[in-house]
């Protein structure tokens, strides 16, 4: 068949035709314009919104959302059981979840890419080791493991990107060791052995460039996931402990007030489900894109 | 025009509706085709043969569409019918076979069924079991070995031949009146090609079927057809009789094709002009053995024996070739060769030194002397890095250069492969093939090798392109004295090119002949099986009705006892099965083939 | 030939396959090798909860007498229950009787139910009044045995119809609609949903009930959270393999051949489109399960194996968890051979 759907594409590397191939769809823009509202929102609302996340009002608590009557600026999404500004808290727990997440995913990303590359390169039984950890791992529930390490002393954001990334990594190795198998295959890296390439350099300057950038793709919807597992630990009391505010514990402390104050669980989830649905359109964009690349779409 | 004809198609236009400005895929196409003719359909890829093929089967997809023309199956315009009824003729009236037989089936369903399901929608009066039946006695009829067993087996346990006969026996089962046989022997070696050609003239006969033969080898075209198109950017350039348009061809394009195809018997035998009897590597008796997991025993191991007993010397300065067809062990034996794997036993020696006692580094520094070039142009180069980090980085890997000495190296072996020196800051992404093939070249050469194999290197170029590749090695093999080893399918490249060749059947050599002998007198009748395969325009020395063969390779998992060709040669003797033969010298210049028939006894 | 198959059998219309299958030695040394691999796995796994939960957790005796206990009687339970000992002796001992079908005996929970932490002194700790986590276990696990397969039901029932769909309509509104959902669906965190659908169906409607478990209706609720948290990875899943094999040449080539559009869906579209759902399910689709249950359980107060197991974790009462962790291994392992058995019977290239 001729080429004849796109020309302007032909001269790219695969990560730019998925790149652009994703940004084609609208979907894309304004998924991807909200996310970064939202983040500009968490870095600068903490700054001029005029309330606190921290401090107790006595005078203002269980206040509505300003759209509901009794509500008053500039509390947007109502205050708690202790009259802090519930908005002002949700952003905080937001810029807390994304930065924690982002980290975790890069954590597990290199681990577990790492690893994976190197099973499937060498195969042998050093594969063989590496993926019956990743077995292991996987047969260990998540929350078994986040409970037993968090739950029994003060979790700190080191502690709890650890499990995150304990309990991930084995994904990451697992895809980027099946394509790694297919890889090694390849003509290319048979060229660079034969020019005398050795292992490492062919692990770093050969192997990942290909293998990479299709799996970061994928590793956006991760963030998103990671943000969730946050939100869990927070909500079971493994999270980053109070005052400090995380979606977790603010939901979990609202389920007392359910019945009269409906708004102290319902209005951060409200945010962080918009957030996560931008991230998770991203990320399901990037995905398809990537498939239909890597199918030989242009 | 006449009211005969089983298909006449007339000012058929197709363009992309994504690209209303761009010339249309299919300008203006006419032509007919008469009950139990063969019309071919001739051209380049790109000619727009497969759309057209297509079109006469209503699969024009999307984005692609019919902008004009008329289609007349025994005179209905077929497009101006309603879609079901021309689909409702698509694998009764009309039949269509394509060119990629191994995904032409539901992978997860047993061939048979896929067959016999067809069979029972098109003609619902037939049962299941009758179906089953007839399918399994054509398969017979095509010669598909153990038919019933056949029947059972997967699309993936079929090799492209079986599975194109077995995608014949589905196309006619319902005796159609038009049959469209797209591109269908491309994917094939060049003796099942043959095969599947002469079963296509016996059915045509039985079943007085029209064929529509697309093909991008005039030689095949010419072979079957009894009229032929020449098709150029989706336009019909010439077309008429076969033997006339071949004689008094009136076009440049044609006369271009005819030009291209290329001449064996008619070229000169090539010769290097300086070779030293000192051989530069040896190839001593090696052996190559993969296990597999067998299916039928439990924890049991099949052995695959890839390479057997293969040994040869290649002379300094020399072009040597290794040929056969797909399985025959070339492809092992280039990774024995490039020491990317180790011999089961045996020994590859460069210079009189065996790889296999090389210490890692002495290996690294032999890399040096000895490079390999790989076949797809596509994959054989990183996307990422920029053409001149491609070239340089065998230089860097080895410490053979820094800084300025290493671009004006670089810079140099570019000008030499013909790359333009603009390109070094690009990617690949925009080359094309022959000048990715080119840094490749130039990324091999930059080491200064003493030995090149060349490991089907130009097989996924077009002619033009091989030839000035080919051109290029020569001046190269001149300049540099480097010894060549071609490892390809290709009997037109290593008759050009190579002084010496070895044929591979089996993974062994069975013949190892100097290039006139080999093309003149060929002591094997393997070789001459292939020889007389080829598709060429001009007289064959060797005659397919003498030397064509039945049937595929054996599976290496269960190779014949005694000569492991008897299977298939219609000469063997008793002795063949006994004991496997030796190369034996069949005559004065040194050639040898390994056959206890004998060169004499040879028809 | 292969062989053990009945003659005809391999015509058989479901079993066909299977019988072609079962008389090969490929499905013997699949399961002998699975199975092997899987005790090693099951193995592993119980060692390390094992030595992590006394690495890591802090001392169960402390919960188990309450804060109240003298350091002396805290020593002699810790010695009675044998957390005193090397971990490998300790290991060991767990190992044997694991083997004799023994899992030991909860450190907290009486045999009445109920937990006893904090309430006994040294003397009244005796293993008789403690119950069997065996006994535990099969208590809770009909409860979520009954969650887990209603909420794959319900996963199925919304992903299966709005999958195909947009796999049939690739690149049009079903496929985008498809993205849509998926992309909600699986932004909705479950502890949120479930919170938020406590408050809607049971506080304020009062439609459905929805803390702890008196009935079957108690396990709507959170099967509809299980079934929000997994239908996403599976509507992706389906539109994605059907619309490949929707492009598959052998697609094109079937109604070329004269072969109906709808047949081939039917017969070779979803069939060839099953295998990848499968894998999901043993890649992923268990583990999310096994993950969503422990939380859903928690939010609801659903007397099920997940709640067990986090109270479990929070009082340190390591017996339980041991246990809970071989049996989320078992069937994680048992599920996923069981998976590519299947999908090799459905396509004989795989091999595993």
């Amino acid at each position: 068949m001729t080429d004849t759907v796109s020309n302007a594409t032909t001269g790219m590397r695969t990560s730019q035709r998925m790149l652009a191939h994703a940004w084609a769809f609208k979907e894309m823009k304004f998924a991807l314009g909200v996310f970064l509202f939202l983040i500009v929102l968490a870095a600068v609302g903490p700054v001029i919104i005029p309330a606190s996340a921290i401090d107790m009002n006595v005078g203002l608590r269980f206040l509505p959302p300003i759209f509901f009557e009794g509500g008053q600026w500039p509390h947007i999404f109502g205050t708690d059981q202790l009259g802090r500004d519930l908005f002002l808290r949700s952003l905080i727990g937001l810029r807390n979840a994304l930065m924690l997440s982002v980290v975790a995913v890069i954590c597990m990303f290199v681990l577990g890419c790492g690893l994976g590359i190197y099973a499937g390169y060498k195969g042998g039984w050093i594969d063989t080791v590496i993926m019956r950890i990743t077995d292991v791992q996987m047969s260990i529930p998540v929350i078994i493991l986040a409970i037993t390490v968090l739950g029994m002393s003060r979790p700190t954001p080191f502690s709890i990107i650890m499990v995150l990334v304990i309990a991930s990594w084995p994904v990451y190795a697992r895809v980027a060791r099946s394509v790694a198998l297919a890889e090694k295959e390849k003509e290319h890296i048979r060229a660079a052995r034969i020019i005398g390439a050795g292992d490492l350099r062919i692990m770093l300057r050969h192997m990942a460039p290909q293998i990479l950038p299709p799996i970061a793709f994928v590793a956006v919807l991760d963030i998103a996931r990671m943000m969730i597992f946050e939100a869990i630990f927070g909500f079971i009391g493994i999270g980053i402990q109070p005052p400090t505010p995380t979606f977790g514990t603010i939901i979990s402390s609202g389920t007392q007030y359910l019945l009269n104050s409906w708004w102290i669980t319902v209005a951060p989830g409200v945010l962080l489900a918009v957030t996560l649905t931008s991230l998770n359109l991203v990320g399901g964009v990037l995905e398809r894109s990537r498939n239909h690349v890597l199918q030989g779409g242009r | 025009m006449t009211t005969r004809d089983v298909l006449q198609v007339s000012g058929l236009s197709i363009r992309n509706a994504n690209l209303p400005k761009a010339a249309p895929v299919l300008q203006d196409v006419s032509f007919s085709a008469a009950p139990k003719s063969v019309v071919g359909i001739i051209g380049e890829s790109g000619a727009g043969k497969t759309v057209l093929a297509k079109a006469l089967v209503n699969w024009v997809a999307s984005p692609l569409e019919i902008s004009s023309g008329q289609l007349f199956f025994e005179g209905v315009d077929l497009l101006k019918q309603p879609a079901e009824r021309f689909n409702a003729m698509r694998g009764r009236e009309i039949s269509y076979i394509g060119a990629d037989p191994t995904s032409a089936l539901d992978p997860t369903v047993p061939v048979g069924s896929q067959i016999v399901k067809k069979l029972v929608t098109v003609k619902p009066t037939l049962s299941k079991r009758e179906a089953k039946e007839f399918v399994i006695e054509t398969f017979q009829a095509v010669r598909i070995p153990s038919a019933s067993k056949r029947f059972n087996d997967y699309p993936f346990q079929f090799s492209g031949g079986m599975m194109q006969r077995a995608l014949i026996v589905d196309a006619l089962v319902t005796n159609p009146k038009l049959l469209i046989a797209d591109n269908i022997t491309q994917p094939l070696d060049v003796t099942v090609a043959a095969q599947i050609l002469r079963l296509l003239r016996q059915l045509q006969q039985d079943f007085e079927t029209a064929i529509v033969f697309v093909t991008a080898s005039l030689g095949t075209a010419v072979d079957i057809a009894d009229k032929v198109l020449v098709m150029k950017e989706g336009r019909v350039v010439e077309s008429g009789g076969t033997s006339g348009l071949l004689a008094n061809p009136q076009d440049d394009y044609t006369k271009q094709l005819i030009h291209q195809v290329p001449d064996i018997w008619g070229a000169e035998p090539f010769h290097s002009e300086q070779i030293d009897e000192h051989p530069i590597l040896s190839i001593r008796d090696v052996s190559k053995t993969y296990q597999l997991a067998d299916p039928d025993v439990v924890f049991g191991k099949q052995a695959v024996q890839a390479v057997r007993g293969v040994s040869f010397d290649v002379r300094r300065g020399e072009n040597f070739g290794v040929i056969g067809e797909s399985g025959c062990g070339k492809s092992t034996l280039s990774r024995l060769l490039s020491a990317l794997e180790s011999p089961d036993t045996g020994e590859v020696l460069f210079n009189g030194t065996s790889l296999s006692s090389m210490s890692s580094k002495q290996l690294l520094n032999w890399r040096q002397k000895m490079q390999l070039i790989l076949q797809d142009p596509y994959n054989s180069i990183p996307s990422y890095m920029t053409i001149g980090d491609i070239i340089a980085e065998p230089l860097r890997i080895h410490n053979l250069e820094k800084g300025n000495a290493l671009w004006t190296r670089v810079k140099a072996v570019m000008t030499e492969v013909g790359l333009n020196l603009d390109l070094i800051h690009d990617l690949p992404a925009g080359l094309s093939a022959g000048q990715r093939q080119r840094v490749s070249i130039a990324r091999a050469l930059v080491l200064e090798p003493e030995v090149l194999i060349l490991d089907e290197t130009l097989s996924a170029l077009d002619q033009v392109e091989q030839s000035k590749l080919l051109a290029l090695f020569a001046d190269i093999n001149r300049r540099r004295s480097i010894t060549c080893i071609y490892i390809s399918h290709d009997l037109a490249m290593v008759r050009r090119i190579c002084d010496r060749i070895g044929v591979m059947y089996l993974g062994k050599v069975v013949e190892l002949a100097d290039n006139e002998s080999l093309f003149s007198k060929a002591g094997h009748p393997y070789t001459r099986a292939l020889l007389s395969a080829v598709p060429v325009l001009e007289e064959k020395p060797f005659e397919e009705s003498v030397y064509l063969l039945d049937g595929e390779p054996p599976d290496p998992i269960n190779i014949p006892a005694g000569c492991s060709f008897r299977t298939r040669c219609p000469f063997a003797i008793d002795q063949c099965a006994q004991e496997e033969p030796n190369l034996e010298v069949y005559e004065e210049k040194g050639s040898a083939a390994a056959c206890y028939v004998g060169y004499a006894k040879l028809p | 030939m292969r062989s053990g198959a009945p003659q005809g059998a391999s015509e058989h219309l479901l079993l066909g396959p299977f019988y072609r299958l079962i008389g090969m030695a490929f499905a013997i040394e699949f399961f002998v090798r699975r199975i092997l691999q899987g005790a090693v796995i099951v193995f592993l796994v119980s060692f390390v909860i094992f030595a992590l939960l006394r690495v890591v957790s802090g001392d169960p005796v402390r919960i188990i007498l309450g804060p109240m206990a003298s350091s002396a009687a805290i020593e002699e339970t810790a010695e009675q229950l044998g957390l005193r000992d090397p971990i490998p002796i300790q290991y060991g001992r767990f190992v044997a009787g694991v083997v004799q079908g023994d899992f030991g005996h909860s450190f907290i929970r009486g045999v009445q139910g109920g937990s006893t932490g904090g309430s006994q002194d040294s003397e009244g700790l005796d293993t008789d009044n403690r119950a069997p986590v065996f006994d535990l276990i099969m208590t809770a696990l009909p409860y979520t045995a009954i969650l887990a397969g209603g909420g794959v039901f319900l996963a199925l029932l919304i992903a299966l119809p709005i999958g195909i769909f947009a796999g049939r309509n690739s690149g049009r509104w079903p496929d985008r609609f498809a993205l849509y959902v998926s992309s909600l669906f699986i932004s909705l965190p479950n502890i949120w949903i479930g919170v938020v659908l406590i408050f809607l169906f049971s506080t304020k409607a009062g439609w459905l009930p929805a803390i702890g478990y008196e009935g079957l209706a108690y396990a709507i609720l959170p099967a509809i959270v299980i079934a929000i948290e997994i239908s996403p990875v599976l509507i992706r899943a389906i539109s994605v393999s059907v619309s490949d094999n929707l492009r598959a040449p052998y697609f094109a080539l079937g109604l070329v051949r004269g072969l109906s559009s709808n047949y081939m869906f039917r017969a070779h579209v979803l069939r060839n489109s099953a295998v990848p759902l499968m894998n999901l399910f043993g890649a992923q689709v268990i583990g999310m399960l096994l993950g969503g249950l422990f939380v859903v359980e928690y939010i609801f107060s659903y007397p099920g194996i997940g709640l067990l197991t986090i109270n479990a974790i929070f009082q340190r009462d390591f017996p339980i968890v041991q246990a809970i962790s071989i049996l989320a291994a078992v069937a994680l392992v048992l599920i996923n051979m069981f998976v590519d058995f299947f999908s090799s019977l459905i396509d004989r290239r795989l091999k595993f």
